[in-house]
């Protein structure tokens, strides 16, 4: 199977053929509008400006930037990375496109193929365009597309706001909604929490804010889809969730880039805010291009993500699935302060050939009778690393706090390796918590009975594989879960045999 | 002279609190007439004092010990602190000392920091118990190298009434060698509990863990590291963390295994008991794994005492004080049971028994 590809490629088939391993390596040629190179402080104030924002969001920006200045790289996690220059990289690219859109023909037909390419259904794609009156899917989501720096476009608006969901990319969100997202904005990851959330919060392009107002079921999942598509680009995109009392909505994150010999940054920062029994249900798909073989290339993925269930009975549930990115440093967290508030961690990460993966969760208990679950399943292939970091802390004033942790591994192959980093601080003694973790391998007799009922070896470890991750990928809505599955089988391929 | 000291913002020292040696270490030892009575167990082995790191011959019978400088090496932020005099134990092969050997230490005050070097050759055996008493800093490095087949079984109990004892193990087992190291901290100290053990050759097996009971504001901290290195390995470890009053229990247990290890059969079990709710308890079991065939497991667990035993022991007249008494010592006994000697292991449990029974 060869793998070198021309990243031209505009045939969908002919690219497929040429590129099994990661569909989504393809780029996608568009005129792009770029800051200017490198990191200081005009590049912030130029992204402030393109964004026409207020004063008080570029104090913001430029107020972390300085923080981020002084502050160091982490370097505690089990990441083996090469010195990352952050002057070599543009911080704000976007398509030339019209911004807003009438007619799916004023769509840029580059951005619409990339769209084909990702896999979003053709209504969904009119509907992106702002096609009313289109075909509308039985099951009905509503998406924001990120492409590189700027939302592209945000779908079924006027529905969700008959309901009374605000669903924006978060630069509109700043002009139209400037007290809503100033009250949360910073709230739950304040620009200074950790290097790379500073950097967010200095540079932050687009993202997407949602708002579910008091006792509001959202009429249907949200859904981003992520894109780096120029070169040398970072995304930096903030996303920022706020579900008032009674509110529930699921939302669903996935990610892609095109193949490129050099490596991508990509730091996020996601805020959920969950108030008196709200629920929110955040799933992520992240296939950011993972490198090659020899580890040449991909995506740095340096992601805060953290809830604040700030309001009794309040629920947030992250779901991962992490099969992309050539370096993964994330951890989604829930800061439990409601009474009886609960927080879930289902995750899955795959890593193979180079990739590296330190992911996992925190779950800070403040709040009596706060209740977690944790979940992960790591699956190292290759000569990857793959390492479960966790923290449970409970405070002296939470009472009667529950915990469940159960942390997975399999490791495919000799060459590669699997670790677990679980912290456990507990400071009240009603807290009830425990922790069990495994480390096994596929057997050969499960290899051999399945491929004896007719499977070929490769179809064999994929079921293997997804039956290990199960308990995580029934979390998943259906149309992510069925993704997520595929997705796992291809990560793995050729790491068996 | 300022001492060079890990900060909580270092990783592996998040949980310790090390503020109070840099006044010990200045401080000076009161010295004076040690009463050494009720120290030893009477196992009728070699003994060996030491009163504020310096060896007492008159009240020593070193038998096959050595006493002097000892030639160690270590990188290790407290355990490089200890060099020059220390003691020594080299036994050839097959060879093993007649009954348990005995070493006090006793601190008046001040900082002692004292090397030791144990060196087993092939099929030998020995059992070593260590007692900890008075109050200042003792530091100790205790380096382990056992050869094919030797068997060690080590224990050491903190009884300190105030100060810090900081203990750094390390150790290299050979092909099919056995390294058993227990540890129970119940004095007034703060401990800071070190292990690096590699399982160097084929199906050695080494387990390191104890019991840590603290109070009042004290700290106990112990951070282990048993890495396979070779094919057919077994380690345990297992240890129980109790802690009252605004007192920290803090147990970091690390599992590594390196790419050719194979078939290691790793365990962790860490459980944590909070007798008040002012009191913290800190876990970190952690696995590296590098090989595929492996079977590690860990089981880590926090809470209060079992709310329907203490009713059940209510039921059966049993004073409160009485039934907390005893379910927190079942709970510690899990750890210190593997002592094999039983007059060891009796004497640590009624180490445990005596700090359960001073809870007011």
């Amino acid at each position: 199977m060869t793998t070198t590809v021309d990243t031209g490629v505009k045939n969908r088939e002919a690219l497929d053929a040429a590129n099994k391993k990661y569909e989504w390596g393809f780029s996608t040629e568009l005129e792009t509008e770029f800051a200017p190179k490198g990191l200081s402080e005009a590049t912030v104030r130029f992204i402030s400006a393109k964004k026409e924002e207020p004063e008080w969001m570029l104090e913001w920006r430029l107020k972390a930037y300085r923080r981020w200045l002084e502050m160091e790289s982490p370097d505690w996690a089990k990441l083996d990375i090469a010195p990352i220059d952050y002057q070599d990289a543009f911080y704000y690219a976007a398509p030339k496109a019209k911004p807003t859109l009438a007619s799916l023909d004023e769509l840029d037909p580059e951005i619409r193929r990339t769209y084909e390419k990702l896999g979003i259904p053709i209504e969904e794609q009119k509907v992106l365009a702002g096609v009313e009156g289109a075909g509308l899917p039985a099951r009905k989501i509503a998406v924001d597309a990120v492409f590189d720096s700027v939302s592209v476009a945000t779908t079924f608006r006027a529905e969700l706001e008959r309901a009374g969901v605000i669903f924006r990319s978060i630069s509109e969100a700043v002009r139209e909604f400037p007290d809503l997202v100033r009250k949360w904005l910073g709230k739950v990851v304040p620009a200074h929490d950790n290097y790379f959330a500073a950097l967010n919060a200095a540079v932050f392009s687009d993202g997407t804010f949602v708002y579910v107002p008091e006792g509001v079921r959202c009429p249907m999942e949200l859904s981003t889809y992520f894109r780096i598509n120029a070169a040398n680009t970072g995304q930096f995109e903030r996303t920022l969730i706020v579900a008032d009392k009674g509110a529930y909505v699921s939302y669903l994150e996935g990610c892609t880039a095109p193949q490129r010999d050099e490596n991508q940054l990509h730091a996020a920062v996601v805020e959920l805010v969950a108030l008196d029994d709200a629920e929110i249900k955040y799933s992520t798909v992240q296939n950011w291009y993972p490198g090659d073989e020899q580890g040449l290339g991909g995506i740095y993925n340096f992601v805060t993500k953290r809830a604040l269930c700030q309001g009794a009975r309040s629920k947030v549930s992250w779901t991962q699935v992490e099969t992309g990115s050539a370096v993964t440093w994330k951890y989604p967290s829930c800061v439990l302060n409601g009474e009886d508030s609960v927080g879930e961690f289902y995750s899955v990460a795959v890593t193979n050939n180079r990739q590296q993966a330190d992911t996992g969760t925190k779950m800070i208990h403040n709040g009596r009778g706060s209740r977690s679950t944790i979940v992960s399943k790591g699956i190292s292939a290759g000569r990857s690393d793959n390492t479960y970091r966790g923290l449970v802390r409970v405070g002296p004033n939470a009472e009667n706090v529950r915990n469940f942790t159960q942390c997975d591994s399999l490791l495919l192959g000799d060459q590669c390796g699997a670790h677990t980093v679980p912290y456990i601080e507990v400071r009240n003694p009603t807290a009830t918590i425990e922790h069990e973790a495994t480390t096994s391998k596929i057997s050969d007799d499960q290899l051999f009975y399945a491929q004896q009922r007719g499977l070929d070896r490769e179809s064999a470890v994929a079921l293997i594989v997804n039956g290990f991750a199960k308990e995580v990928l029934q979390q998943l809505p259906m149309e992510f879960a069925v993704e997520a599955q595929k997705l796992l089988g291809i990560s793995l391929e050729g790491s068996v045999g | 002279m300022s001492l060079p000291l890990p900060s909580p913002r270092d990783e592996a020292w998040r949980w310790s609190d090390l503020s109070g040696l840099p006044a010990l270490a200045e401080a000076r030892p009161r010295g004076g007439v040690i009463d050494t009575s009720g120290l030893w167990l009477g196992c009728g082995g070699p003994r060996l004092l030491f009163v504020d790191g310096v060896l007492d011959e008159a009240l020593s019978e070193p038998g096959p010990l050595g006493a002097g400088a000892v030639e160690v090496d270590s990188d290790h932020p407290l355990g490089r602190l200890a060099r020059g005099a220390g003691w020594t134990l080299d036994l050839g092969k097959g060879h093993s000392p007649d009954a348990t050997i005995e070493i006090v230490h006793v601190a008046t005050g001040g900082a002692s920091h004292v090397p030791a070097r144990i060196t087993l050759a092939s099929e030998a055996q020995a059992s070593i118990v260590e007692t900890f008493v008075g109050d200042g800093w003792a530091n100790r490095l205790t380096q382990v190298d056992l050869g094919d087949g030797a068997r060690l079984m080590h224990a050491a109990r903190l009884r300190q009434a105030s100060g810090f004892t900081s203990l750094r193990i390390e150790g290299q087992v050979g092909t099919g060698a056995s390294l058993v190291s227990t540890i129970l901290a119940a004095g007034g100290a703060g401990t800071r509990i070190d292990a690096a053990v590699k399982l160097a050759a084929p199906g050695a097996f080494a387990e390191v863990g104890g019991a840590l009971l603290a109070r009042g504001g004290q700290r106990h901290d112990a951070a282990v590291t048993l890495r396979h290195e070779a094919p057919e390995g077994m380690s345990r470890q297992t240890w129980r963390a109790v802690a009252d009053d605004h007192a920290t229990a803090s147990l970091a247990a690390r599992v590594e295994v390196a790419r050719h290890a194979q078939q290691t059969d790793g365990e962790q079990s860490l459980r944590g008991l909070l007798l008040r709710r002012t009191a913290t308890v800190n876990l970190k079991p952690e696995l590296e794994i590098f090989a595929d065939d492996v079977k590690c497991a860990h089981g880590a667990t926090v809470g209060e005492l079992d709310r329907n035993a203490l009713f059940y022991l209510a039921s059966r007249g049993l004073p409160p004080l009485e039934a907390q008494a005893l379910l927190t010592r079942a709970f510690v006994a899990d750890a210190l049971g593997r002592i094999g000697e039983a007059a060891v292991r009796e004497a640590f449990e009624a180490d445990a028994d005596a700090w359960l029974g001073a809870n007011p």
